[in-house]
């Protein structure tokens, strides 16, 4: 094997594409790889058939009983730990008799049992910080007003010709640009989020992301309740 | 999907469930504890990847096609991705990182039919494959996807230069993709 490649155009891709699957790449070539799986299909569709190639290997990997850290998980992703029992009154059950068309009385009636939790919105929290901790923000979200206050906590402003942009992440959807936050400290007006959805924060050039897709994404977070 | 349970309860927590996103730490945990323990090697640390990984699953479930591959193949692609990416960031310097970056959302684990076709008696043809391979590049191929070895680490290990480790590891995926496709 000692004689060049044959030229096949994308071969230098399907290559990066494994290269990338096995997990060789140094993290600023992984970066770059992500990047180009958001904006080329193409190129989604070799790692998708390199994934497909290797998964046989996922066979070795061991199970190892894990300890039960759905609290932990929970507790990012909505907030305190609730009991089960509880949960299921307070936000399924609860909010399904309210929609449901109940008789005013009785409408009242329940809303008078869970008005403790539900008539306060909630106050929301993410920190939003790259994984060397070198920049931090914080996010506080006021369910009610929809008013976030975000704050660098650390870390230097994005330096010449650059912008930090906030991003929101809803759930199986594209990250959406809503703001720019290079300011030390910012309140801005964000759409409607709950618990569990997510804010990021991206390098951009001066004045935001040229084309509407994050451009160096510096961290993220799930916001919870505070 | 029919003998694909995990793939039901993704898409129950696609719709916000948490009971399914509970029965789903169940069923998957103990792989994907698997996963984190290999790459990283450290418990401590894998705890914290596996509450990552979840978090992660929580938020991108809507993007698990059933269609399109097993739900399992995806939660080690998500597992292995961010368990990756945590070793890279432990060596690298000065980087911005991307853990906890849901941008970086893992690509579909399979294209459609084409996939399908692929996955089905995979395990056997890719075994077959590796056999077609000297067997030094065969267990890089291996270290590097199942412990997250980097080039770096697969140069010392199988004592080449690390300038040419590159090169030498792409022609085994080169062997080992012509193999498959054939």
């Amino acid at each position: 094997m000692s004689t060049p490649h044959p030229p096949i155009p994308d071969e230098g891709d399907d290559l990066l594409a494994a290269e990338y699957v096995l997990g060789v790449l140094s993290l600023p070539e992984r970066l770059a790889a992500e990047a180009r799986l958001r904006d080329d299909p193409a190129f989604a569709a070799r790692v998708a058939a390199w994934t497909a190639h290797l998964s046989p290997l996922d066979a070795d990997y061991p199970e190892v009983p894990a300890p039960n850290l759905l609290p932990q998980i929970e507790a990012r992703l909505f907030g305190r730990a609730e009991p089960a029992a509880r949960r299921g009154w307070g936000r399924s059950v609860g909010r399904r008799w309210l929609l449901g068309g109940l008789g005013a009385g009785a409408a009242a009636a329940v809303v008078g049992v869970f008005l403790a939790r539900p008539g306060k919105p909630p106050m929301l929290t993410a920190e939003i910080a790259t994984a060397n901790g070198a920049l931090i923000f914080q996010a506080r979200y006021d369910a009610g007003t929809h008013v976030a206050t975000i704050t660098r906590t650390k870390g230097q402003g994005p330096g010449a010709a650059k912008d930090y942009q906030l991003w929101v992440i809803l759930p199986g959807k594209a990250p959406s640009p809503v703001a720019l936050v290079s300011a030390p400290r910012l309140r801005v007006t964000l759409p409607k989020l709950v618990a569990g959805d997510t804010l990021a924060v991206s390098l951009e050039p001066a004045g935001g992301s040229p084309n509407g897709k994050p451009t160096q994404v510096l961290g993220a977070g799930v916001l919870t309740r505070a | 999907m029919q003998d694909d349970p995990l793939a039901a309860y993704l898409n129950d927590v696609a719709e916000r469930d948490r009971a399914a996103f509970d029965a789903l730490y169940s069923a998957a945990s103990a792989k994907l504890f698997g996963v984190c323990l290999r790459i990283l090697d450290n418990r401590a640390e894998a705890e914290e990847a596996l509450q990552e990984v979840f978090t992660r699953v929580w938020i991108n479930a809507g993007r698990f096609d059933a269609d399109r591959g097993r739900a399992m193949t995806w939660l080690i692609a998500i597992a292995r991705n961010h368990c990756i990416d945590r070793l890279r960031a432990r060596t690298d310097e000065v980087l911005p990182d991307d853990t906890g970056d849901p941008f970086a959302q893992m690509p579909d684990p399979a294209p459609g039919a084409e996939a399908r076709t692929i996955a089905r008696g995979e395990a056997r043809r890719i075994s077959d494959c590796f056999d077609t391979l000297e067997p030094a590049r065969a267990e890089a191929v291996r270290g590097a996807y199942l412990d997250g070895l980097s080039y770096a680490e697969l140069a010392t290990r199988h004592a080449i230069p690390l300038n040419t480790v590159r090169t030498w590891l792409r022609r085994g995926l080169l062997r080992l993709k012509e193999c498959l496709e054939a």
